[in-house]
């Protein structure tokens, strides 16, 4: 049954049909051409569609649109402001934290999530944030350093 | 080859590709919807070995959203079939894009649901009803050589569907007066690539213009579209193959699939773009899988170590539809490694089992090799009791001898082997490892330590199949940018900067002026899939070609104005000007106006325009063999030794890793960032095949690891302490160098992980010969080893 709901994602208001079995994410790519953020497996287990919603990380295959109707989204295009990359974002790029890419947005709100709890993470803390993100490219150790580094100049 | 390496080659440049991929806006195929897009589901087997006898689609035509559904029947009638396989001992099969009267592996699709969205298509496959004959699973590989097996083709008469054969004169004597032979069965496991991105495929065909465009998730988009033009019977020149940023492949994506196949076929029935982006549990159960061979191998030493020669059986799992038999041969060509060993003998069977189609992924069949003969020089070493590490050190290859000539003829561009062990020895602290060993044992914590040296052929050539060279095409435009066209597309790799920093050191264009156009068939010229490591060893040295036929190019513009030879000029700075005499100069952007538009002043007989393409041959490559059977298929050596220490806990069977410590040599680095950050995620995929992940079928030929759940993969948590360090031995054969730096890394912790687990557990005389060791396997060892009577 097609239900009309309405989210702030990115700050932005956005109104549209979802079923009441449509997936959070499939929500944001298909409807609202956010995509960004990334399906790797659908049932929770990889990371790709972590999002922040109502301040959490949460793994957005494991959330139903529906369920988000009246609520606050971020995603990996609202950490980007007035065309300038998230101290994260840069971080990731300058410590080589991104291969394919395929995970990144997924690392990123999850260490953005982790971020907004603990200014002053320690590596072992880091990985437990990041521990449902799965890569495959880089072997984690320069993604652990890119948060580590990005702590220190974080902003919300 | 003697060629200056240049700035910015060399250097660690920031990636230039990262940026889309930090901000969200990196563009993948399931990032595409065309208007009007419909998505596609497979019905798929749910049985390994079955005859169809009827597939029953009414109900699914009849449901909400459903647009059309075919069958394998439906689509038999209308495509050619792919003709795949082919080898030694057996014509090729015949491949349709949906299973015909047979499958041959549990999810093989047999029929497609079209439907308005993705989710429509879903419910509608659990609408089409099959009817099987059910036929025995053919599950063991060993049990699958037997007379009176089920046989996987019939008319292949047989399940052994590859052969392969290599013997030295005199091989069996040698053994015979051998004072000492270790003899093994050492099985390498089932394991995937397993990239986070799956599949994904968007056909498009444009009535209009009578074209087909295809967007792929692949790693080889040329070969692709000979491929679709052949099934679908379609000119090659009215169909583009688009890679668009593409999330991984380790080897998965290089090959074609029935699905992607399909696609393309289905869009011109249609007239509609047709998309399909797999799941992860059909990822699981249609993507190539990997590995699974099992070797009764020996080798014949001296009692003082020297090793004297090595006899191998090959029996390997190529699951229904074989199309990979080079893995087989790869690990035949390479069992004696890093060694001199010039006694050796290999039969290598081929197998057709019922189980998902076996293809290639990082270190295909030389990772087999690489893992099953460091384990056999480990077990040489605990039986004659000579330190691991000694043992290597007297029958490595010396550093003086290469090139070095293989006993399967096989030629070694370059190495220092004793170097890199002795290097990593002292890095690791050996001496100090092995006191902390026996003092850690008297505490009762299980230490062991695991030694490795792992070397991994790259970039492989064969007749018809693949590899031969790569090309760029350069382009300065008249704005005085310039735009680079890759044969080969990339999942990862980092090729828009590696190229852009091999054309700026050539051209004096500025890095952030170059653009690396890739992974599309219309502008780009024809090449072959990224994999086997050929990026560094043969498309960076055409991108190489490419910047010094400019530079000659810009060179000879520059010469004739400025009155001075051309070998007698530098470019620096945006001018190109007399070496001796700098203020004698001229503009680079004067330069690519005349080229342009004053072409009047170009040297006679120089073409207009600043436009080459660069092409480099893989070096070295034999592509039939000498009369003895031996020839050489791959061009570079890349290596890298390794000491691996663990703690492992006997209660519980789990196993920390203290430290991991590896000196590798990949030749010259590109980018040593690039190196870096690749050789990390090659040894945690290592680590991953070592420890967790494994596919396994049970006795009725169903995958039971078909998820993340049950499929492992290494998360951060399970990142230990690494200690990376390069020697750098240039491949003297290529004009930069570089030998591949990506799969070496993933060799090195199957065996070291599983020798140094044997240490640990020595006192209870456990040995490891199968893996991933899980916990369970671990206390099972344990257990077993200690019912039987113990070793010393
Ligand atoms: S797609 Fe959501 S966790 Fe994998
Ligand atoms: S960068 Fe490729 S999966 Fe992480």
């Amino acid at each position: 049954m097609a239900k009309s709901i309405t989210l702030t994602v990115n700050g932005k208001s956005y109104s549209g049909e979802a079923d009441s079995r449509t997936l959070l994410v499939h929500f944001l790519r298909d409807a609202l051409s956010l995509t960004g953020t990334h399906v790797g497996c659908v049932v929770g287990r990889c990371g790709a569609c972590t999002v922040m919603w109502n301040g959490t990380a949460v793994k957005s295959c494991m959330v139903f649109a529906v369920q988000a109707d009246g609520d606050e989204v971020v995603t990996v295009e609202g950490l980007v402001k007035d065309k300038r990359l998230h101290p994260l974002q840069q971080s990731f790029w300058k410590n080589d934290a991104v291969e394919c890419g395929y995970c990144t947005p997924g690392m990123l709100m999850s260490a953005y999530g982790l971020l907004q709890k603990n200014r002053n993470p320690s590596d072992e803390q880091i990985k437990k944030a990041i521990s449902g993100n799965l890569c495959r490219c880089t072997g984690y150790g320069n993604i652990v350093a890119a948060i580590k580094e990005a702590a220190g100049n974080f902003t919300k | 080859m003697d060629f200056p390496i240049n700035p910015p080659i060399g250097e660690r440049v920031r990636r230039k590709e990262t940026e889309r991929f930090v901000s969200g806006t990196g563009r993948y195929v399931d990032d595409l919807l065309p208007a009007g897009t419909l998505h596609v589901s497979f019905v798929r087997s749910s049985c390994a070995h079955a005859r169809i006898k009827s597939i029953d689609v009414t109900a699914a035509r009849a449901m909400p959203g459903v647009r059309a559904v075919y069958t394998g029947a439906d689509i038999a009638a209308h495509v050619k079939p792919l003709r795949v396989g082919g080898s030694s001992v057996l014509r090729p099969v015949k491949l349709y894009p949906l299973a015909v009267d047979k499958v041959r592996y549990f999810g093989e699709p047999l029929a497609v649901v079209v439907a308005d969205n993705r989710y429509l298509a879903e419910d509608a496959i659990d609408m089409v009803a099959v009817d099987y004959e059910m036929l025995p699973a053919v599950v063991d590989p060993e049990k699958a050589m037997e007379p009176g097996a089920a046989l996987v083709h019939e008319e292949a008469g047989s399940n052994i569907v590859y052969k392969f054969h290599f013997a030295t004169d005199g091989i069996d004597k040698v053994f015979q007066d051998a004072e000492v032979v270790i003899k093994e069965r050492i099985r390498s496991h089932r394991i995937t690539a397993c990239p986070i991105e799956p599949r994904a495929y968007l056909a498009h065909y444009n009535k209009d213009e009578d074209t087909l465009t295809m967007w792929s998730a692949t790693a080889n988009p040329h070969s692709l579209r000979g491929r679709i033009a052949e099934i679908i019977d379609f000119p090659e020149g009215k169909i583009r193959v688009i890679a668009p940023d593409v999330g991984g492949s380790f080897g998965v994506k290089i090959q074609t699939y029935q699905e992607e196949l399909l696609l393309p076929y289905l869009s011109r029935e249609l007239g509609r773009p047709i998309k399909w982006c797999e799941t992860r549990i059909e990822h699981m159960r249609n993507g190539r899988h990997g590995r699974d061979q099992i070797h009764y191998v020996e080798m014949a030493l001296k009692k003082d170590g020297t090793m004297l020669g090595i006899r191998d059986k090959i029996i390997a799992d190529m699951g229904s539809t074989y199309t990979v038999d080079h893995s087989i041969q790869a690990a035949a060509l390479y069992m004696t490694g890093v060694y001199q060993i010039q006694n050796y003998s290999v039969d290598a069977l081929g197998i057709a089992t019922t189980k998902t189609t076996h293809g290639s992924l990082r270190g295909i069949g030389k990772a087999d090799a690489s893992y099953i003969l460091e384990r056999l020089v480990d077990i040489a070493a605990r039986q004659l009791k000579i330190d691991p590490i000694e043992l290597r050190l007297k029958n490595f290859i010396p550093a003086e001898a290469f090139p070095y000539r293989n006993v399967t003829g096989a030629l070694y561009d370059s190495g220092q082997y004793h170097l890199a062990m002795r290097r990593t020895a002292e890095m690791a602290g050996y001496d100090r490892l092995r006191q902390e060993q026996i003092e850690l044992r008297k505490q009762g914590i299980y230490r062991g330590i695991g030694v490795a040296f792992v070397m991994e052929p790259t970039s492989s050539s064969r007749i018809h199949a693949t590899g031969g060279y790569a090309s760029c095409r350069l382009r300065i435009d008249p704005s005085g940018a310039a735009t680079v066209f890759s044969s080969m597309g990339e999942q990862g790799q980092g090729h828009e900067t590696t190229i852009a920093q091999i054309v700026a050191s050539q051209t004096g264009i500025p890095f952030d002026k170059i653009t690396v156009i890739h992974g599309d068939t219309l502008p780009t010229p024809y090449g072959f899939g990224t994999g086997s490591s050929r990026s560094s060893v043969v498309l960076m040295p055409s991108a190489w070609v490419a910047g010094k036929l400019m530079r000659d190019k810009m060179l000879g513009i520059a010469a004739r104005q400025l009155k001075v030879l051309p070998e007698n000029l530098q470019i620096d700075g945006g001018k190109v000007f007399a070496k001796d005499h700098p203020e004698q100069s001229i503009a680079v952007m004067e330069i690519i106006r005349t080229a342009y538009g004053a072409i009047h002043l170009l040297p006679e007989n120089m073409e207009p325009g600043l436009e080459v393409t660069g092409y480099f041959i893989n070096p070295n490559i034999d592509y039939t063999p000498d009369d003895k059977g031996r020839m050489n298929t791959f061009s570079s050596y890349p290596y890298a030794a390794v000491i691996a220490v663990v703690d492992v806990d006997i209660e519980t069977g789990m196993i920390k890793i203290v430290r991991y410590s590896t000196v590798h040599d990949c030749g010259n680095m590109i980018n040593p960032q690039i190196v870096d950050t690749q050789q990390q995620g090659s040894i945690m995929q290592g680590i991953g095949a070592a420890l967790y992940e494994e596919l396994r079928y049970d006795e009725d030929g169903q995958l039971i690891s078909s998820s993340f759940m049950d499929y492992r993969l290494p998360c951060a948590e399970e990142v230990p302490e690494l200690q990376l360090e390069h020697i750098i031995t240039p491949n003297p054969f290529t004009p930069l160098g570089a030998k591949g730096a990506g799969e070496t890394g993933m060799l090195g912790p199957p065996p070291a992980l599983c020798s140094a687990v044997e240490d640990a557990l020595s006192p209870f005389g456990v040995k490891v010969r199968e893996t991933p060791l899980t916990p369970d396997r671990v206390l099972n060892l344990i257990e077993k080893a200690q019912a039987t009577p113990a070793h010393g």
